[in-house]
């Protein structure tokens, strides 16, 4: 009984659901009218499961999904009278053919970002009917495809297709949550939540796109086939009409995007809806008006669906107390052994490399925008082991020449090496792979994840198992706790993301790169808005990781801070070094106090220097 | 030879037309980046409109672009103020969305209100002819051609020349610039849609002459439009015109040369091919790069 | 169920309840749902059961019609024939005794909507009998319902070839001819021709319709047997609307026939475009759009209608049974206007629902079926009769519109009137 009682409510609910699904034709078989009405409604709630993978949890919105349910559709009723076959043998063929085909358009549209994709897959859908109408030979065009009548008494009529689109229904509903329990669904929602983010921790967001897409496609068109079964008959209009599509992305955003029941719940409320129109409503004349308030009222009253809409009134009438950050466990009263262990996993395997080597190597790169030159003919070493400062005025260049080493941004001159090896031809995913990874300035959480999904989603390298491995539990989901545990926020790991504090993100956001087992990482401001005895803390962690092998280079206003920690120092302005040596040096440099404090800056008396420079660069050069 | 020319000059009357209706979708695009889907299903509303009143009052069609443009400057610049700007924070998939629920309103409502019959308005000019050598080029082509370019020179006067035009402009290359120079970017923004939304008022009414319609036909128009601006470069109404032009050509000599069939088809391999290679269209920029 | 559980299988969703509690009361409802639903279903009958026809209670008979969408016009017309029918059979005392009530819906020229409909009608409405929608696409997968459900389907428009050729045994088409056979009549007269006034050169342009494009096929196969030389032949879209390079490829080759498988707006359309380039062949022939009257004379002109042929399943002016009552009602139920096409089809459909279930005596489907076999009922179409597949095996009408009017020029029998006009004359 406890069992049962520590499954989440909601998939109790579905479970009660699905059984009454089941039991329904058994306790009443003999109308197919009904059941004729809920089959179809199993068929889009098929649908809109199958689009929330690219469209919910990928965020990239898909307006001509039903042409998947034609295809398939097609190539099952094509395939059958070929070969002389009853369609339902055929129908993984129709999800076959509906993958192929995605996976086809996928990879020409989805290499970049950007609205291109909406307008394909509506042209697409329209191309599709043109194809099917004039390719005669193979589809006999308009005048259609007809097949045989179903071989079962009729007296049992829908009662076979009602099972089999429920028995599709229910396969879909557990793909889609498969999906979502891995790293390939925490790489899709990333890549929705903030997509350049998601490069940067190793997702390759083309690769995961793509499969996306197709992995959206083949239940559709496993159902298009059976579908073709049901009517007997197709046609190139009734096989891809818009309207089709339509009521895919109505039924799924009214239902909840992103969720995994909500497209169900609204797919059922659509066919319903829309059967009882017909019924009792003034004929179908207004369907199409119907359709079209409802996707409007939707996107403007109710954009996150009703099941999320629901979840919320029941939060703010049943709210979780929030709890802090477990400070002390992060300022190292927590159990040593957790903290030792994660430590060593996190250390970088020894590559024939002794300290000292050059790491990443920046030379003569530049980078303009339009007049404004960022980043002048730089160069920049880090070396293994070390951790290197980069300071230098707001405006200096610093952060572009971070996204210019991470693949954010590509220069318009230039070479940079990592490792010997040339990356700044590389995606930024590929970047990561090789061990290269970055915090930023103003955190870039995933804020609908939670916090471990955020943690867990980076991809340290670009195999497919990876990809797939489990996300929830298992290996990758206990070295992100363990690594959410070092930065004392193991308690927060079911938090959504976006509800923590700044602080707070910017710990998430370190072990987030930690789990890419990096071997250099780029921090950019990491002081920034931390309070000081946890400061003290993030340069232990900081020092620890560099003694485990990690290599940092660091962007720092905090100058303190950084003569403390970091050596060498290197000073940007104007997008170039001008000054680069260990701290002391640093700290006396002529040619460095001119570039920050301007050339009427005089130095103060001698016991006063330090607490001089500490004033003049807390009021803020920024 | 003569069926060349003939081809040709069709092709280049219809891109012009063509080059007018995708006008307003590359402007929206380019200032505040939402896909107006609705824009195919705007044109057909005001080809209604200028039917009726040709039916009523006996207004030249083409003429009657004078009541309705006006009155598509106002219809935008409401639905912009009171519903798109709702969402424009949002992302730019629930702008698409809106817009294309939009879109099945307006043919909802004109199937109610107008029944779901073929419709075309017909002044006394419309099966008359300009002959030239062998060519003969239809009038109504013609005068929809003079009235999509005067059209298209008042937009680029508008753009170019006014204070307002030179707001919208600068609000579409970088909005936080021009806010700092005193740009009010929601205020332009609806002066942008509503110009966007304006150019149907002319784009329809040449539409009722030009061909047969009724209230789903906005689908095909869409899909027309989206094409122009996707070969053009999303956001680029130079882009638009050559686009608009170089498409009008492909589908009328495809359909002289080719198969007819076949010339509705250019129009998605068209676009399919140049986002193969060229992904950003003809005159298109990248994406800005710090947006990583 | 004991008292003490904690709440951890909720933290997910971040909710504190009394899980004990909510565990019994789903489970109770749950409980009583399922025996609602039971106590609902315990007298539901088996599909293949029919509803006992008492002879005091009205013959209803179901239909589904595309009331609105693509198809709204003919479907409307269809409608107004079956309520003439309705109302002419009803003054007459009714069928086998019975008033006849039409229950009539609207599938919205939408294929799963037209099929939920005839099953609705069919399993849940229990009708006595039903008639067929409009168009070969709605009529495909409505008459698989019919034949699932062994109920005689009798449509008014459907004459798509594959529609005969998927063995239905319950599947009757109520016009003369199928479309490959609706040109034979116009052949025939081209046939009938001395060979100085045959057209040498032809053009086919059609449009991709299932109904339309196989007349025009199986008028060029049968032509080009005869000697006349096809000079261009073409399928556009359904949805083509600009048929200016169309015509003038057409006008470039000058043929003397020019057989277009015109719906109704294309039908328009090319004349538009013909009077554009001035280019006028000396016999135009056009599948369906001719026949839209009012309509069409308004669309293209009255005076450029004249000469136009095409092929009808039915006139004003035959002389069969019924047909001027059809007529008159008409006229007098829809403000003197003159039936449409579709809208004695619809009729002739009913009517020989009407004359099988008469003879019959009942509204055994299987029964009815045999007798439409065998038979040949008169309709305002003239006798149909069938093959075993339900496609007929008449002939069509070759009509001409001539002085503003339309007459019957073939066969011989059927023709109202000696004169045809050839050739046809240039555009005004």
């Amino acid at each position: 009984m406890s069992r049962v009682r520590s499954i989440p409510r909601q998939h109790l609910v579905a479970g009660l659901c699905l059984l009454a699904l089941v039991l329904y034709p058994v306790i009443n078989p003999w109308q197919p009218y009904p059941q004729g009405v809920m089959l179809l409604g199993f068929m889009l709630a098929i649908q809109a499961c199958s689009w929330n993978i690219i469209s919910g949890y990928a965020g990239y919105i898909s307006l001509g999904h039903s042409m998947f349910l034609g295809l398939g559709s097609y190539t099952v009723a094509i395939l059958a009278i070929k070969w002389g076959v009853n369609p339902l043998w055929l129908i993984p063929l129709g999800g076959v053919t509906a993958v192929v085909i995605a996976l086809l358009i996928g990879s020409v549209v989805l290499r970049t970002r950007g609205h291109a994709f909406v307008i394909i897959t509506i042209a697409m859908l329209l191309a599709a009917q043109i194809f099917a109408v004039n390719f005669k030979g193979l589809t006999q065009g308009s005048d259609g495809i007809t097949l045989e009548l179903p071989f079962w008494d009729r007296d049992y009529q829908n009662i076979p297709f009602y099972y089999i689109f429920l028995s599709l229904l229910v396969l879909t509903v557990l793909f889609t949550a498969w999906i979502r329990r891995t790293k390939f669904g925490t790489g899709l929602i990333a890549i929705r939540e903030d997509e350049g983010k998601a490069a940067s921790i190793g997702v390759n967001t083309t690769r995961f796109k793509i499969v996306g897409y197709g992995a959206s496609a083949f239940f559709i068109g496993v159902a298009g086939g059976v579908y073709a079964y049901y009517l007997t008959f197709l046609n190139p209009v009734g096989s891809f009409a818009i309207l089709g599509s339509v009521v895919i992305v109505l039924a799924a955003l009214t239902g909840g995007k992103g969720t995994l029941y909500g497209p169900v719940v609204g797919a059922f409320l659509v066919q319903l809806t829309s059967e009882a129109a017909t019924v009792y409503g003034g004929g179908s004349q207004t369907r199409v008006l119907l359709f079209g308030s409802a996707l409007v009222a939707v996107v403007l009253f109710m954009p996150a669906g009703l099941l999320p809409t629901i979840e919320a009134q029941w939060r703010r009438r049943h709210p979780v107390t929030v709890e802090y950050t477990d400070q002390a466990g992060a300022l190292g009263h927590g159990p040593a052994t957790t903290r030792e262990r994660a430590l060593a996993d996190v250390a970088v395997q020894a590559d024939g490399q002794s300290q000292g080597d050059v790491l990443l190597e920046v030379r003569g790169v530049s980078k303009r925008f339009g007049g404004l030159v960022a980043v002048d003919n730089a160069n920049l070493t880090v070396r293994k082991g070390s951790i290197t400062a980069l300071i230098g005025p707001n405006g200096s260049g610093k952060t572009t020449l971070f996204n210019l080493i991470t693949g954010g941004m590509t220069a318009d001159s230039g070479e940079i090496y990592f490792d010997g090896q040339r990356i700044d031809r590389m995606k930024p995913w590929e970047r990561g792979h090789l061990g290269l990874g970055r915090t930023f300035q103003i955190t870039r959480l995933f804020k609908e994840m939670t916090v471990q999904e955020n943690v867990v989603a980076p991809l340290p390298d670009s195999r497919w198992r990876t990809m797939f491995a489990d996300a929830v539990s298992g290996h990758e989901a206990a070295r992100a706790r363990e690594l959410l545990d070092i930065v004392g926020l193991g308690r927060f790991a079911g938090e959504r993301a976006g509800a923590l504090s700044y602080g707070q993100q910017k710990l998430v956001e370190l072990a987030q790169v930690l789990m890419l087992e990096p071997r250099l990482i780029l921090l950019d401001e990491p002081a920034g808005g931390v309070n000081p005895s946890l400061l003290g803390r993030l340069t232990g962690v900081i020092r620890e990781l560099n003694e485990r092998g990690i290599s940092f280079l660091v962007v720092e206003h905090n100058i303190p801070l950084v003569l403390e920690l970091c050596d060498p120092v290197v000073v940007f302005s104007r997008g170039t070094p001008i000054a680069e040596g260990p701290p002391g040096m640093i700290r006396e440099d002529p040619v460095v106090l001119d570039a920050y404090l301007g050339d009427d800056w005089r130095p103060a008396p001698v016991d006063d220097a330090a607490k001089a420079v500490r004033a003049s660069t807390h009021r803020g050069v920024h | 030879m003569t069926q060349l020319v003939q081809a040709l000059a069709l092709g280049l009357l219809i891109g012009g037309v063509y080059a007018l209706m995708a006008s307003g979708l590359a402007l929206i695009f380019g200032v505040m980046r939402i896909i107006n889907i609705a824009q195919g299903a705007l044109l057909i509303l005001v080809a209604m409109i200028t039917w009726w009143l040709w039916r009523k009052t006996g207004i030249d069609p083409i003429l009657a672009s004078v009541i309705t443009t006006p009155l598509m400057f106002g219809f935008g610049w409401v639905l912009y103020r009171f519903v798109v700007s709702r969402i424009r924070d949002q992302s730019a998939s629930m702008s698409v969305l809106l817009t294309f629920g939009f879109a099945l309103v307006i043919e909802g409502v004109l199937n109610v209100v107008a029944g779901n019959r073929f419709r075309s308005a017909t002044p006394s000019y419309f099966e008359e002819s300009f002959r030239m050598g062998g060519v003969s080029l239809p009038k109504t082509q013609v005068y929809g051609f003079i009235a999509a370019l005067v059209v298209l020179a008042a937009l680029y006067l508008i753009l170019t020349r006014t204070w307002t035009g030179r707001a919208i402009r600068a609000t579409s290359q970088n909005p936080s610039g021009a806010a700092l120079v005193g740009v009010g970017a929601a205020g332009t923004a609806a002066l942008a849609f509503a110009l966007g939304t304006a150019t149907t008022g002319v784009g329809g009414s040449i539409l009722s002459v030009l061909y047969p319609f009724f209230p789903a036909s906005h689908y095909d128009w869409i899909s027309r439009l989206l094409g122009i601006v996707v070969l053009g470069g999303l956001g680029s109404l130079p882009g638009a015109m050559v686009g608009a032009l170089i498409l009008g050509l492909a589908e009328t000599l495809t359909a002289t040369y080719g198969s007819l069939r076949w010339s509705t088809l250019v129009f998605y391999l068209v676009i399919m091919v140049v986002l193969l290679f060229r992904p950003q269209g003809l005159y298109g920029a990248k994406l800005r790069e710090d947006a990583v | 169920m004991t008292a003490s559980s904690s709440a951890r299988s909720l933290a997910l969703s971040g909710t504190r309840s009394n899980n004990p509690r909510r565990h019994s009361r789903m489970l109770s409802l749950t409980a009583l749902a399922a025996v609602g639903v039971m106590v609902l279903a315990a007298c539901a009958a088996k599909p293949s059961e029919k509803a006992a026809s008492g002879t005091s209670k009205p013959l209803v008979v179901g239909i589904s019609l595309p009331l609105t969408g693509d198809f709204s016009q003919p479907g409307g017309e269809a409608k107004r024939g079956y309520e003439v029918w309705q109302s002419m059979v009803n003054a007459k005392g009714g069928v086998l005794g019975r008033k006849v009530e039409l229950k009539i819906t609207d599938d919205a020229s939408n294929q799963d909507t037209v099929v939920a409909d005839y099953s609705k009608l069919i399993t849940q409405d229990k009708v006595d009998l039903v008639l067929g929608t409009f168009s070969s696409l709605l009529n495909y997968p409505a008459s698989a319902v019919a034949e699932k459900n062994a109920m005689v389907f009798v449509e008014p428009a459907g004459g798509a070839p594959k529609m005969f050729t998927r063995g239905f045994k319950n599947l009757f088409f109520a016009q003369p001819a199928t479309a490959p056979h609706q040109a034979d009549v116009f052949v025939d007269w081209i046939k009938s021709l001395p060979d100085a006034e045959r057209p040498k050169t032809a053009a086919y342009p059609s449009q991709d319709d299932p109904f339309a494009a196989p007349v025009i096929e199986s008028m060029q196969k049968q032509l080009e047997a005869l000697g006349v030389k096809t000079v261009y032949s073409a399928v556009y879209p359904a949805d083509t609307t600009n048929f200016q390079t169309i015509a003038s490829q057409m006008a470039s080759k000058k043929p003397d026939l020019i057989a277009q498988g015109a719906v109704f707006e294309d039908g328009v359309g090319l004349i538009r475009s013909l009077k554009q380039l001035n280019y006028s062949p000396k016999m135009l022939f056009q599948t369906s759009a001719p026949s839209n009257s009012s309509q069409y004379s308004d669309a293209v002109g009255m005076a450029n209608t004249e000469g136009v042929f095409y092929t009808v399943s039915w006139n004003e002016k035959a002389k069969t049974p019924l047909n001027p009552e059809f007529v008159a009602a008409y006229a007098k139920a829809y403000a003197g206007a003159s039936p449409a096409e579709d809208a004695a089809d619809a009729f002739a459909a009913a009517q020989i629902l009407q004359a099988a279930t008469t003879a019959v005596g009942s509204v055994d489907q299987s029964k009815i079926r045999d007798w439409l076999h065998a038979n040949t009922p008169e309709t305002i179409l003239g006798p149909l009769s069938w093959d075993e597949t339900g496609a007929p095996k008449g002939k069509f009408l070759l009509a001409q519109w001539q002085s503003s009017t339309v007459e019957v020029v073939g066969p011989a029998d059927a023709a109202t009137t000696k004169t045809v006009v050839n050739p046809k004359p240039g555009w005004k």
